[in-house]
């Protein structure tokens, strides 16, 4: 029994297991006192349900309660499952945002990420991007997941990336005092990189943000510069309203398949948008079974949404590495059914969780 | 997360540089009992930057069609059928969703066709008088000056609380401006309506545009902008208070002075009309009334008159008292409660919201006396018919009558006036009988809007 669940948490992301039988691997993996992390064995005398005997399936990990916050402060140490003993391969340790305070941690070891990683270039070879050629990636890195992410799927696909270093936290705390002068200032000096970058070499596939592409998009030679020799545009890191999205796939950038990205720290891995839809169907994103499953509810009831609902994005983080489960998102999305082997909902137009203003009182009559 | 679905909604599109465009998703425009009445297009920043550089490729209105277009825009506007509304379909959706008396809307159409009608002529009377109108205007022999814009492309971030403010940015297109409109969500119909009189009448797509956003992607408008007017609180104000592309249209703080040689009971209609016309919640309704004697039997006869007035929803045509939703307004009551602390309540004093019973509220009349004419209410300007009445005498002076929009002065104090005049804060003057609320095309509102918008340059012609 030991030996086959062993076996179970090591599958890749196309071994076609069972998720419903990976989740219960994973449970037999994390829980046992000699394999589990010490995180999740001190956590789980606290728990009020006995997850390798309760946790029979995916749809079980509603059981846990949203632990995310945990992770603000959980030793690195302590999350290493012990099962990995002295071979523990740790490649990195990556934070949210820290939108809402202190960032949240997570680890990244040598096995996940290779099936992060295969998971992510197969969808990418998916939509056609090409093997070998020069990526420009602009994205945060160091402390966060998805400049690393977007350098191993270019390296994944023989390629490099030339990246251009941005810090998300700086640009938000700019935001908030109100300083737009300043985040233009931030944004022009990316540009600046990126233009330097996108003029010298022959780049086919750019990944960046929303706002950078926006940015890039008032400039019309660099704009006829990127319809005339880029292969591919990958977006994510922040939102991108449907609108948006249309233009810049018709209007800006209609020579470039323009495909969408979403992912967070927590999910330890980055979702790529379905392949096959046009500008103006609603931009879905599948989850990764086994590993990272998505539910969209209610946030007053937490009841799952009907199909075609918004709702906010609940993710579930399971794999051999790391257990993160039922985590709520600040983000809300339309429910969709899932591609066809991957279990729980897809997303939709993915978009940040409305702020809810009260009533106040600005005199004057305007 | 749900939206209320209606069988047949009016849809306001964004009117872009290359005809409309509607979102996937347009936001509801809901009236002031919280019913949808309309689907608003919000464009995103992408939509905003790629309208606002249209603008600037697109040239100005020719010069030569420009009255010919604009008194066909007036008809349009005033009588034609403009995105499937004729014109009382129109007042009665501005009336139940900004919540102003739909005879005050009616009287707008008129006033605003008016505005549009002469906005070439309104806009020229700014010209100083050494600079010729362009370089084959004969004028420029003898000033050797000509009269340019300092910009292609004029925005403005507008308010909802009156159809009147949309009557200022005429002025810009008339000057040669390609004008992109960001309007109020509350109300947007007034300016879809006045961008689509002006396309029938022949603007280009490409020279005018309405770009409904919402409040964060406004700020891309302002700033892609040349020129761009901006209305708000003192905290819009402040925030654009050292831009000197951006012009802001805060609060008004209109006043009313009665000095002791003239008796207010000859002026009392012109008073109560100051405060409570046009709905009270027009920047030129009068915020103060400062009288030199004993302020108390003034309040009291302002009351009584104001007490007279009937609750009514907003679409009703006897209704002359603003409405807005329920919880908006029983939180201004509660503000103005806070705001009135250690003031003489004479109306209002127990709260001015009026529950209509379908969700919105009358926004009642309070009057309010103050011990000094240097009390901080008399800056507190409030969108319905609120005003403080304060005792002024010689020794307080020009102080407490500073940070005007509109002063109607009832005096023959000659010196007082002259004092008055050389005020800079004081932005208009009006003198005896006349009503703060007054306004005519060609006169200037906040100073001539030409002021703002262009430039005297030097021009010697050797030819």
């Amino acid at each position: 029994m030991l030996h086959e669940s062993l076996t179970i948490v090591d599958a890749g992301p196309f071994d076609r297991v069972d998720p419903d039988e990976f989740v219960r691997a994973a449970m037999q993996w994390h829980f046992d006192p000699a394999t589990g992390s010490r995180y999740w064995l001190d956590r789980a005398e606290r728990l009020d349900f006995d997850p390798r005997h309760d946790v029979k399936g995916v749809a079980d990990l509603v059981l846990f309660p949203d632990l995310a916050d945990e992770l603000r402060g959980v030793r690195v140490a302590d999350l290493i499952p012990r099962g990995y003993g002295s071979g523990a391969r740790l490649l990195n340790v990556f934070d949210s945002g820290g939108t809402t305070g202190a960032p949240k941690r997570v680890i990244q070891l040598d096995d996940w990420m290779g099936h992060s990683t295969e998971q992510v270039n197969r969808r990418l070879r998916a939509h056609g991007l090409p093997d070998g050629g020069l990526w420009l990636t602009v994205a945060p890195t160091g402390p966060h997941l998805v400049g690393d992410v977007l350098q191993r799927a270019a390296a994944g696909l023989g390629s490099v990336g030339l990246s251009v270093d941005m810090d998300p936290r700086w640009v938000r705390k700019l935001v908030a005092a109100g300083r737009a002068d300043d985040v233009d200032a931030y944004t022009d000096h990316l540009v600046d990189q990126c233009r330097r970058i996108l003029l010298s070499q022959d780049i086919g596939v750019i990944a960046a943000t929303t706002p950078l592409l926006e940015r890039f998009a008032r400039e019309d030679g660099l704009v006829e510069m990127i319809n005339g020799s880029a292969k591919a545009i990958i977006w994510g890191g922040t939102h991108m309203d449907p609108d948006t999205r249309e233009l810049l796939s018709t209007e800006v950038f209609p020579d470039v398949p323009v495909i969408g990205m979403y992912g967070n720290t927590l999910m330890l891995t980055a979702l790529m948008e379905r392949v096959g839809l046009t500008a103006s169907e609603p931009c879905v994103f599948d989850p990764v079974s086994p590993y990272v499953f998505l539910s969209v509810v209610d946030p007053g009831t937490g009841e799952r949404v009907e199909v075609g609902e918004r709702g906010q994005v609940v993710v579930s983080h399971v794999s051999k590495s790391m257990l993160i489960p039922n985590n709520m998102e600040r983000d809300t999305a339309l429910r969709v059914r899932p591609d066809e082997g991957h279990v729980g909902d897809a997303v939709a137009d993915v978009a940040p969780v409305p702020t809810v203003k009260g009533e106040t009182v600005i005199e004057g009559v305007y | 997360m749900t939206t209320v679905k209606l069988a047949d909604p009016l849809y306001l599109d964004a009117l872009g540089p290359r005809g409309a465009y509607r979102t996937r998703v347009p936001t509801s425009v809901t009236d002031v009992t919280g019913t949808e009445v309309a689907r608003l297009s919000l464009v995103p920043p992408l939509f905003v930057t790629r309208a606002m550089a249209a603008l600037r490729q697109a040239g100005p209105i020719p010069a030569a069609d420009l009255d010919g277009l604009l008194a066909a825009a007036a008809d349009a506007f005033a009588s034609g059928t403009i995105g499937g509304l004729g014109v009382r379909e129109y007042e009665q959706l501005v009336s139940r969703t900004s919540g102003t008396p739909l005879s005050v809307v009616h009287a707008a159409t008129d006033g605003t066709a008016r505005f549009v009608r002469q906005a070439r002529s309104s806009a020229w009377r700014g010209r100083p008088v050494g600079a010729a109108g362009g370089l084959r205007d004969s004028a420029i022999r003898e000033g050797h000056a000509v009269w340019v814009r300092q910009g292609d492309v004029f925005a403005v971030n507008a308010s909802g609380n009156h159809p009147g403010v949309h009557r200022l940015w005429l002025e810009a297109l008339a000057l040669g401006y390609r004008v992109a409109v960001r309007p109020s969500r509350r109300e947007p119909f007034t300016p879809y309506r006045l961008v689509g009189a002006l396309r029938q009448a022949g603007v280009r797509d490409d020279q005018l545009v309405l770009l409904p956003t919402d409040h964060r992607t406004a700020d891309t408008v302002v700033r892609d902008a040349d020129r761009a007017l901006v209305y708000g609180g003192d905290d819009v104000v402040a925030k654009y208070a050292n831009d000197p592309g951006v012009l802001s249209q805060g609060p008004g703080r209109s006043k009313i002075l009665i000095t002791a040689d003239t008796d207010w009971r000859d002026h009392l209609d012109t008073i109560v009309a100051s405060v409570a016309d046009e709905g009270g919640t027009a920047c030129v309704n009068a915020t103060a009334v400062l009288l030199e004697g004993d302020p108390a039997p003034l309040a009291e006869a302002i009351a009584a008159r104001l007490s007279a007035l009937p609750s009514l929803p907003p679409q009703d045509e006897r209704a002359v008292l603003p409405v807005c939703a329920r919880e908006r307004a029983h939180a201004l009551s509660a503000y103005l409660g806070t705001v009135a602390a250690g003031t003489r309540a004479w109306l209002g004093g127990d709260g001015i919201a009026d529950d209509l019973g379908d969700g919105s509220a009358v926004l009642r009349p309070a009057v309010h006396q103050t011990d000094s004419a240097d009390a901080v209410q008399l800056r507190s300007e409030l969108p319905f018919p609120c005003v403080w009445v304060a005792p002024w005498s010689r020794s307080d002076g020009i102080a407490p009558l500073r940070d005007t929009l509109v002063l109607s002065a009832l005096t023959c104090d000659g010196e007082l006036l002259d004092a008055l005049l050389s005020e800079p804060t004081i932005a208009n003057l009006y003198i005896g009988d006349q009503p703060t609320y007054w306004m005519a095309p060609g006169v200037p509102h906040d100073s001539y809007l030409s002021d703002f918008l262009m430039r005297s340059k030097a021009v010697f012609d050797a030819r």
